[in-house]
């Protein structure tokens, strides 16, 4: 009994963080058409500067109030990095490209850069709540429960935001028509820059979170990066519904797996079961052949 | 009745590539029809004046305030609004979200409850399909949505290029009742077609553009019947072929 | 250029000539740090220009390209520190290993396109990272592999010739590695991988199969990034999993691009300049990859045809001046 609550506990946890993280990369592919690599880092970034608003070692704010700060300060990176190397790309043919390498020298400068700012030592952010909570026997922290109950939340929020909300609904028209959107008055420009400002907000709260949890270094975005790499591959990035699904079911089968196989096989045999899958269903297992959010 | 549209020695073109050679239309007065040769300019002229193509000399004035190579955004919001050729919109929005789109520019969304009303009055066939994305719909129901779109952002000038294209004749009537409408109410119009049937009877004043020049045109006075443009528009061809 | 299939005459006089000028330039060059500098420039060379193949000639968005380089890098390392395997097969091993190990990843992106490709080959880098950092007890994990065995040539030290025999044995493997790409991209097969990423649907119609090239072009780019990477190993002695980073992902990929993709020898160029800058610059520790990374932006930006596309620009800028002068 005990062992599934844990096997779920740890999916419901893992797959809140995979799904925050794959959402940003889809809002970012559907709209702007391009992958963003720096991603990893943008977490990285949004949790550095959490710690520093929020630890005791630094300006001590309560958490609740360095959050908000650092997800406008995560946006307005986001903002700029996309003014500064993916605008200036848009339109040519080669752009998937182009915005590929530029993207991974960003994440590149990002992660030493934190190096240089921050240092090595690994680092903890406080959690969002203190203390544990016993569920059916089980012992979760207050902070990891926070998570699982506010992610759904959130995505559910950007959901409504982009069926409900004239300006979500721009936002899906410029994932489909730039020409026209430009003839229905929108700024095309400035969506982009919102869809990577949105993007980027999401990765830095997926990096409070997983600072609260574990321990914070420069390279802390890489690994759940390339999870959620192997999420939007599964669910496909021409949604926002088909990465949430499948963040959900690859933390499950990692819990899963690793209880069962072990927590070294288990990238592995991720990686044989994706392999697999775009044998049998090239195009991810949600999505449809075109770019479109919602 | 001074003129909504004024253009003025414009050139343009893609690339280094250049389509348009000094073309003026500024003695227009009621609704201006354009026609002419595929791929002689009239798409081009449209997508410069609505600043989705700079234009590289030339001034364009609408309502007597210059708007050449204004973002679009700022020409929509001064109410000339373009409903492009092909129409593919947005295939993935639904009718309804797609309308709510149009009413974007601040101008147009006070008004937005009662340009609905008046789009479904309008072509009521669309209010049967109101959460059906665009991409399931027919051809002439897409046309019939796009200037819908378009009259949700309150326009003063309607810029409508073939608008006909590949309809079904029974559409097409049905079309050209809705744009008199239209029409009726007050805003300007723009039509390209290469329908004469359809564009003699919405027009006023008709150029024709080849070769990215105004060749010929018809003012509202002239007699204008079917079988003189057709010979205006063949002549050339004819002329130009040998 | 003309799309007749084999090497020009003109290309092969200008191979050996360059070849002979590199094989010559130790004579000039006897600081061993210069020549280290010409042996890193010979690897990457190797990696870069294979990258370009797969990347520039087949089109295929192939991001997996230094986990091949770090199977051949682990591979040796493996070999020869557990198996006590001769250093000479293990180098061999190493571009056999990359080789089977791109075939394999060729697999499921045969069918996939465009960015799904990036992720898979991207996703597959990490997880060949993931397994190596899991099984700490053979592969050392995150502190890596030490003191692997180099190679070993009869009657004469590698570590005491001021690192003769090392530049000679890269060279070997890059004039090998430059011929092969040549005559890969001017055969028959490079001809069809060309058509492919320029018009897929005509080329299927003709007959071309994706997937075998495909396959074929994956095994080929990987065959001399394997023995790069071993040779690596042996040249350094140690692996590690900083070979996988983003810092060195992105300084090869940057060679690739900045060198102007589908020109095997522009990638050489660029490997020259940027692994002499980068080398330069060693001494900036973590601001090292910091000033690259911008480096690279700004030249994508100003550049987004790559180092060739701006070399061609300049000469034609020159032409035109030269016109000018000779016609006032």
């Amino acid at each position: 009994m005990s062992t599934i609550v844990d096997i779920v506990m740890s999916g419901l946890f893992q797959g809140s963080l995979y799904a925050m993280i794959a959402v940003g990369l889809a809002l970012v592919w559907t709209t702007i058409g391009v992958f963003n690599f720096a991603h990893g880092v943008l977490m990285t970034v949004g949790a550095y500067i959490a710690w520093q608003l929020a630890s005791s070692d630094a300006l001590g704010l309560p958490i609740f109030i360095a959050l908000p700060i650092a997800l406008l300060a995560s946006a307005a990176i986001g903002l700029l990095m996309q003014a500064a190397i993916v605008r200036p790309f848009i339109g040519r043919p080669d752009v998937v490209l182009l915005a590929v390498i530029t993207t991974l020298a960003a994440a590149s400068i990002f992660e030493n850069g934190t190096l240089l700012i921050w240092g090595p030592r690994p680092m903890q952010l406080p959690p969002l709540a203190a203390g544990t909570v016993k569920i059916m026997g089980i012992g979760i922290s207050a902070h990891q429960l926070i998570i699982i109950l506010v992610t759904p939340v959130i995505l559910a929020a950007l959901w409504f935001f982009l069926t409900r909300m004239r300006l979500g609904l721009a936002l899906r028209a410029v994932a489909q028509n730039e020409d026209a959107c430009h003839l229905v008055g929108l700024n095309v420009a400035a969506l982009y820059g919102l869809a990577f400002g949105l993007a980027a907000a999401l990765a830095g709260l997926a990096g409070i979170f997983l600072g609260g949890f574990t321990f914070m270094s420069p390279t802390m975005g890489s690994e759940p990066l390339s999870k959620a790499l192997v999420v939007v591959i599964f669910g496909g990035l021409g949604t926002i519904a088909g990465p949430i699904f499948a963040a959900y079911i690859i933390a499950f089968f990692e819990a899963i797996s690793i209880y069962f196989i072990g927590f070294y096989w288990t990238p592995a045999l991720l990686f044989a079961v994706l392999i697999l899958t775009l044998m049998l269903k090239p195009e991810g297992l949600f999505s449809r052949r075109s770019r479109s959010l919602a | 009745m001074s003129t909504l549209l004024e253009i003025r020695g414009i050139e343009t073109g893609y690339g280094r590539i250049k389509i348009l050679h000094d073309v003026t239309l500024d003695n227009a007065s009621g609704n201006i029809g354009l026609f002419g040769p595929n791929g002689h300019g009239k798409t081009t002229l449209l997508r410069c004046v609505s600043g989705l193509l700079r234009a590289w000399h030339g001034e364009i004035r609408f309502d007597g305030q210059v708007i050449t190579n204004l973002p679009p955004r700022r020409i929509v919001e001064r109410g000339l609004i373009h409903v492009s050729q092909g129409n593919r919109l947005f295939p993935d929005l639904t009718i309804r979200e797609t309308l709510r789109l149009g009413a974007f520019p601040r101008r147009a969304r006070a008004q937005e409850a009662q340009n609905i009303e008046r789009v479904a009055a309008l072509f009521p066939k669309l209010r049967e399909r109101w959460s059906q994305r665009v991409r399931t719909l027919s051809g002439g129901e897409r046309q019939m949505v796009s200037i819908a779109v378009a009259l949700m952002s309150e326009p003063r000038l309607l810029i409508l290029d073939e608008p006909t294209l590949g309809l079904a004749p029974r559409i097409k009537d049905e079309l050209c009742d809705a744009i008199k409408l239209i029409s009726q109410a007050g805003v300007k119009l723009v039509v390209v077609e290469q329908d004469v049937e359809f564009l003699l009877d919405l027009a006023d004043h008709l150029y024709l553009i080849n070769h990215g020049e105004v060749a010929a045109e018809v003012r509202p006075g002239d007699s204008m019947n079917h079988e003189a443009i057709m010979e205006m528009y063949f002549g050339r061809q004819t002329s130009a072929l040998t | 250029m003309s799309m007749g299939v084999g090497i020009g005459r003109r290309e092969i006089t200008g191979m050996v000539v360059g070849a002979v000028v590199l094989a010559l330039l130790p004579m000039v060059v006897q600081d061993s740090y210069y020549r280290h500098l010409l042996i890193m420039v010979f690897i990457y060379g190797i990696v870069a220009s294979s990258w370009d193949l797969s990347l520039g000639y087949a089109g295929i968005f192939n991001f997996g390209h230094m986990a091949l380089f770090g199977i051949g890098l682990y591979t040796y390392g493996l070999a020869t520190t557990l198996l006590g395997i001769s250093p000479w097969i293990a180098l061999l091993a190493g571009g056999v290993l990359a080789a089977l190990a791109a075939a394999l990843i060729s697999l499921p992106i045969l069918r996939l396109k465009g960015i799904y490709v990036v992720l898979v080959t991207f996703a597959f880098g990490q997880l060949v990272v993931q397994l190596i950092i899991s099984q700490s007890d053979y592969t050392g994990g995150n502190q890596g592999l030490v003191r692997i065995p180099s190679f070993h040539i009869p009657g004469h030290n590698l570590m005491r010739d001021h690192k003769l025999g090392f530049y000679y044995i890269a060279l070997i493997l890059l004039c090998c590695s430059t011929v092969f790409l040549r005559l890969m991209v001017r055969s028959r097969l490079g001809l069809a991988i060309r058509a492919l990423r320029d018009n897929e649907e005509y080329a299927t119609s003709r007959g071309i199969s994706i997937s075998r090239q495909r396959l074929i072009t994956m095994a080929g780019s990987a065959v001399f990034t394997g023995l790069a990477g071993a040779f690596y190993g042996a040249y350094f002695r140690n692996a590690s999993t900083d070979v996988f980073g983003a810092s060195l992902t992105t300084l090869l990929l940057s060679m690739v691009l900045l060198g102007g993709i589908s020109t095997i020898y522009g990638s050489l160029l660029a490997a020259l300049l940027l692994t002499i800058f980068s080398e330069m610059i060693a001494g900036l520790g973590a601001w090292r990859p910091i000033v690259i990374g911008v480096l690279i932006i700004l030249v994508m930006l100003a550049y987004p045809g790559g180092l060739y596309g701006a070399i061609a620009a300049a000469a034609r800028a020159l032409r035109r001046l030269g016109r000018r002068q000779a016609s006032p």
